[in-house]
Formats: structure tokens, C-alpha cells, sequence
């Protein structure tokens, strides 16, 4: 990883936290996520603000197969201010079946009612004897400041690489969310859609 | 006259309200319905998001609380669900813009501040103060 992205990561995880992969005590949260390189549903309970625990169902595009998960996540760092919040998680996961198939990583977000800024490295050990790595860093603005209870919206631009395609992509995001509801979606030539929904309950 | 004039303003709700307030002034009402209090903070709950809150509700006593870290609807749901499971808890409204819950108890309720505080802190957010409308 080169210097000004570590520079980058670093500027993040200090002045800056993303969508939340824990959610509050005694939630449960069910996602779907699709893009280039895999289709996932994700199911995730938390005991506590601090951790989640949960199971990923991954169809992997690149090797044509599917994987399950045991996954965790835990909040290393979080700041409240009145007008922000910062996160930083440590993430990992192991295949269901076989533990030589694991990833790990960490991602940060930082947002007020305005603003959005988040990042995420991830190193993916597979039983295919390849290991890659997944990056992105993603900056939103909302539009306008809804209440509690509306529809809010965030316009987002992120940028992700993956090791094992070895493709990069820059491209827009739309994110809207409504009580427990989130969709979130972008679009880019080179890896086309990638997709997002979450609902929390 | 002066009786009538007293005589009207303590048959307003609001106003009536505000006699219970031993800790409060009972001024200003430029957008919000108390701008300070006796201890010198700021209330910062606007007066038609409060009377909106009051609607309906008889018995209560109301705590505002601060809270940092209350930055999207997400973080404020959970707060909104941990408060719901109480069933002193008649009402609560999130506001997003001034980082603060309103929680309407029934009367019976003993307020406390360090058991407010833990429900906020598990949940992920930070309590900053607390102010409790005796109504």
C-alpha cells in the first residue's frame, strides 16, 4: 500500500467513520450487497453496540463458487461530538467449513447530519491460493437535513480496487434510508453496479 | 383586572405548566418555549415541536435529554426502542437538529439521570445533559 494512501487511511480514521455494521444493542440487521465480484446476504445480530456477530451467504463471481461466513465485528473507536460521530471497526470473517478460508480488516466512518466520509481495507485468505485485498474510500453529502423519520438521502462518490481483478473504479452513489430501511446503489463502466440494501429490525 | 389577567393565564395549559417549573424562567418564548433555565442553560427545544410533543399527553413529566453522537436516523432508532421497552415511558420524539430525545414519563416515574445516561451509553451515544420539565 503506498504512502498517500496510508496517509489517507490515516486522515480518515482520525478526522473522519460509514453505513453502521453494528447496530444498536439488541438489533438484528439483514443486508444484500452485489456488485462486480460478489452477490452477499448478510444477516447480523448485536448484543451490544460494541459487537456483532452474524452469518454472510457470498456467491464469489471471480471463482464461481459460494461461501459461508461466520463473521464478527467489533468497534474499536468511536468519538461522539454534538454534531458527529466517528467510528473504527475491525472486521473478519471465517468460512463455515473450512478455517483455512478467513478475511479481516477495518473500516471507518465519520459523519454529522451533512457530511460523510468512510473507508475500508479488507484481506481476503481464500482456499484458492490466492489472497486479495479490498479497498475503497467514499465521500457524501446530503442534500438537504431531513428528521427523524423521513426519507434522507446522501449523494456519495467512492472509489474502490480490488487485488484480485486488479480493477480500480471511481463512480457516484445514491443513498436513501427511511426508518429501518437503507438502499444505497452506484454505477461505474468499468465494474458496473454495485448495490446495497439493509433493513434493521 | 390583574385577577382576571392571572385568572386567564393560569387556565392556559401552558402556563400553568410553567408554575410547576419551580427551576425554570418563565419567559421568552421567541421560537422556543423556554429559552434558559435557573441553572443558566439553554433549552433548545422549539416551542411548536414541544406543544406537538404535548398533544394529547395529561400526567407527565418530561426529561429533554442531550445527546452526542445523534447524528443520523439510525443511531436515534435505537435509542427511540431502548426508551419504548419502559412502561413509564408514555412518549418520545427525536430531534435530530438539536441532539435531543424528549421522553414523556408518567408521573409516578423517578427520573434518574445515571439510569437515562446507561440506556443512552448503550447504544452507542454519549450522554451531555439532562433537564427534567416537571409538567
Amino acid at each position: 500500500m503506498g504512502i498517500y494512501k496510508i496517509i489517507i487511511l490515516v486522515f480518515l480514521m482520525v478526522f473522519n467513520a460509514d453505513a453502521r455494521p453494528i447496530s444498536y444493542s439488541g438489533g438484528t440487521t439483514i443486508m444484500y450487497k452485489s456488485d462486480t465480484f460478489n452477490d452477499s446476504i448478510y444477516l447480523h445480530y448485536s448484543p451490544t453496540y460494541k459487537y456483532s456477530i452474524g452469518l454472510e451467504r457470498v456467491k464469489n463471481k471471480f471463482y464461481k463458487n459460494t461461501e459461508n461466513y461466520f463473521r464478527f465485528t467489533y468497534l474499536v473507536n468511536r468519538k461522539n461530538t454534538d454534531i458527529s460521530q466517528r467510528n473504527l471497526y475491525f472486521q473478519s470473517g471465517v468460512l463455515v467449513d473450512d478455517a483455512d478460508g478467513f478475511f479481516y480488516g477495518m473500516h471507518g466512518d465519520w459523519e454529522t447530519r451533512r457530511w460523510f466520509s468512510g473507508f475500508g481495507y479488507k484481506d481476503t485468505k481464500n482456499t484458492f491460493g490466492q489472497d486479495y485485498t479490498d479497498q475503497y474510500i467514499q465521500l457524501g453529502v446530503a442534500p438537504y437535513v431531513g428528521d427523524y423519520g423521513d426519507l434522507h438521502t446522501w449523494i456519495m462518490i467512492k472509489t474502490k480496487k480490488n487485488s484480485l481483478t486488479n480493477t480500480q473504479s471511481t463512480y457516484p452513489e445514491l443513498k436513501f434510508f427511511k426508518g429501518p430501511t437503507l438502499v444505497k446503489f452506484g454505477y461505474s463502466d468499468k465494474t458496473e453496479w454495485d448495490l446495497h440494501l439493509m433493513y434493521r429490525f | 383586572m390583574k385577577k382576571i389577567l392571572l385568572t386567564l393565564l393560569l387556565a392556559s395549559p401552558l402556563a400553568w405548566a410553567e408554575q410547576d417549573h419551580a427551576n425554570m424562567h418563565d419567559h421568552s418564548h421567541e421560537g422556543h418555549l423556554h429559552d434558559t433555565m435557573v441553572d443558566g442553560k439553554n433549552l433548545d427545544v422549539s416551542a411548536e415541536r414541544f406543544d406537538a410533543f404535548m398533544n394529547e399527553l395529561t400526567n407527565v413529566n418530561v426529561a429533554v435529554v442531550s445527546v452526542k453522537g445523534m447524528v443520523c436516523d439510525f443511531c436515534a432508532r435505537g435509542i427511540a426502542k431502548t426508551f419504548e421497552k419502559d412502561k413509564t415511558v408514555q412518549k418520545i420524539d427525536v430531534d435530530l437538529d438539536n441532539g435531543k430525545v424528549l421522553i414523556a414519563y408518567s408521573k409516578s416515574k423517578d427520573i434518574n439521570y445515571s439510569e437515562i445516561e446507561k440506556k443512552i451509553l448503550s447504544n452507542g451515544q454519549s450522554m451531555s445533559d439532562l433537564q427534567i420539565l416537571e409538567i
